[in-house]
């Protein structure tokens, strides 16, 4: 497995779009809405604003790390790389952890660098980094997780494109990551109660404004963790087809 | 070494092989030979491990037999050097340390690439990469190694530097499982061949065996008037590069008549020759040479 880890890690070394999406572009949209929705506003308003949408972007981007994941995996197959491995020792199993490790160090990282801007640039609190850790544990064991399962589903990179965006932009919209869930239909509030985004939006949110107590950390934390697994064994039940459609 | 017995395979409800057997001696070299579609990758996967849904059962002998496979693909990190490549197949075959250094090099030497170990695989021509995709599966020297067709669209060189390897191979004892559309391919390298058609064994045997068992013998003949009337009335001849196949239980008495004639009535010879029988012209008698598309 650890022989997996390092060659992905190295590939995602030299992919310099890897860091346009993962880190520019999210500081970019943050810093431009940032600008467009304090516009004409001060004092708390304005802190309120920017406490919503620092962590709001940052779970929105993570999602994008799915496309990466996705790529990764297609490439794998398409190239032959996938019945190669197959071929040796190494499980399906540990196959797959070696591919997930990476991208969960650098979602990881992509949470740290995104809040860090946020406390550097426009002073967001960090109230209770101790919780704010834990929550972006999970919170990367998540958004990676259900990347592995998207990864091995799909048939191709386009597919792999369109179902990121839907599950990036569409959470994002739904999760209450631009618009707060409390202006929301009734209907939509309930949808956004199914969706990670919105949890870890709202856990992430009371960790920095120093608001979150211990139990109420619990919730968010086992619904991020059931998700994360969730795609874990997603993955593996669908890894026999995805091997089944490799080449080689 | 290993006994293929009974594999059937489907794809849905399309059966892509069927009660396929055979058995492959230790240290041999044996080719399978057939068109796109015959079922011979997916045979070669089922041997490999890579699939593990089939019936029918594969005998190994000893049962812990170590395989290399070589994918038809190229199947390489490209973004990455050849060393890299190298260290990680070599890794997930349990190699490490210093053992796995030094296999390495060993590894680029056999491949001929020591030179160029330190660059990234993207730089590479086809030929090189081909060796690279066969050293990445010999890493762990492994007892059998699977070849799904590995000289595909690469230079003479580059071929004739793979058949050194694969004859080095077998000096060394290992077994070879080698998948081929060419046909020459098969003859120069393997000891025994499988022919393969819609996955099923059509015939199978040493190579020597199959000629003897299936090619007639022919002379060819090339001339000006070189053929007496008779003897294209009694014998199956082909019109063939100018001349006369001449198919015969007897060639070398068919070419003595052939001059004997030639001589008795100032007819003019320019070649005169004996036809080796090639593997090829028992695959398409057996097969039969329509297209498979």
């Amino acid at each position: 497995m650890n022989a997996v880890i390092h060659m992905e890690v190295k590939k995602n070394l030299q992919d310099r779009g890897l860091l346009f999406w993962a880190l520019l572009l999210p500081i970019i949209f943050t810093v431009l809405f940032i600008s467009i929705f304090t516009a004409g506003t001060g004092g708390e308003e304005k802190r309120q604003v920017i406490l919503s949408i620092v962590p709001g972007y940052t779970v929105m981007f993570l999602f994008f790390i799915m496309i990466s994941m996705t790529e990764s995996f297609i490439k794998d197959r398409n190239t032959g790389i996938v019945s190669r491995i197959a071929s040796t020792p190494l499980s399906p199993y540990a196959y797959l952890l070696g591919k997930w490790v990476p991208y969960m160090y650098i979602v990881f990282i992509q949470i740290v660098v995104l809040l860090s801007f946020g406390k550097l640039i426009y002073d967001v609190p960090l109230k209770q980094p101790l919780w704010l850790l834990l929550i972006s544990l999970f919170l990367t064991f998540t958004v990676t997780g259900l990347g592995l399962a998207l990864s091995v589903i799909v048939k191709t990179n386009n597919m792999g494109i369109a179902f990121t965006q839907v599950i990036a932009l569409g959470g994002a919209m739904l999760g209450g990551l631009w618009v707060p869930v409390d202006v929301m239909p009734e209907t939509l509030q309930t949808i956004s109660h199914l969706l990670p985004q919105y949890w870890a939006h709202q856990a992430l949110q009371e960790a920095m404004g120093g608001t979150m107590e211990a139990m109420g950390l619990l919730q968010p934390l086992l619904i991020l963790f059931c998700f994360g697994l969730g795609g874990f064994i997603i993955a593996l039940i669908s890894y026999p087809r995805f091997l089944q459609r490799a080449k080689g | 070494m290993f006994r293929v017995k009974n594999i059937k395979k489907y794809y849905g409800n399309q059966q892509v092989l069927g009660d396929v057997s055979f058995h492959v001696s230790e240290g041999i070299c044996y080719g399978l030979v057939g068109p796109n579609g015959a079922g011979k990758s997916t045979l070669m996967k089922i041997i490999a491990s890579i699939i593990h849904e089939y019936h029918g059962e594969i005998q190994f002998s000893p049962s812990h037999m170590t395989i290399g496979y070589v994918p038809q693909e190229i199947a390489l990190e490209e973004t990455v050097t050849a060393r890299d490549n190298l260290l990680f197949f070599g890794k997930l075959y349990g190699l490490r340390g210093q053992a796995l250094r030094n296999r390495m090099n060993e590894v680029l030497s056999e491949i001929g690439l020591t030179d160029r170990g330190k660059e990234k695989v993207k730089t590479f021509s086809g030929g090189m990469k081909r060796r690279l995709n066969i050293g990445c599966a010999i890493m762990h020297q492994p007892d059998l190694i699977i070849m799904d067709e590995p000289t595909v669209g690469i230079d003479p060189q580059s071929r004739h530097y793979i058949f050194q390897m694969i004859e080095r191979f077998k000096q060394e004892n290992h077994t070879i499982i080698y998948a081929s559309h060419y046909m020459e391919e098969i003859e120069q390298l393997c000891d025994e061949t499988a022919f393969m058609d819609r996955g099923k064994v059509v015939e199978n045997d040493r190579i020597d065996h199959l000629l003897e068992k299936h090619a007639v013998p022919s002379i060819f003949v090339k001339g000006r008037n070189c053929l007496p009337e008779h003897m294209a009335q009694d014998h199956a001849i082909s019109e063939t590069d100018g001349g006369y196949l001449i198919t015969t239980n007897q060639p070398l008495d068919m070419m003595k008549k052939v001059i004997e004639a030639g001589n008795e009535n100032d007819r003019e010879i320019e070649r005169l020759e004996l036809v080796k029988p090639r593997l090829a012209d028992i695959f398409f008698s057996l097969t039969g040479s329509k297209l498979r598309d």
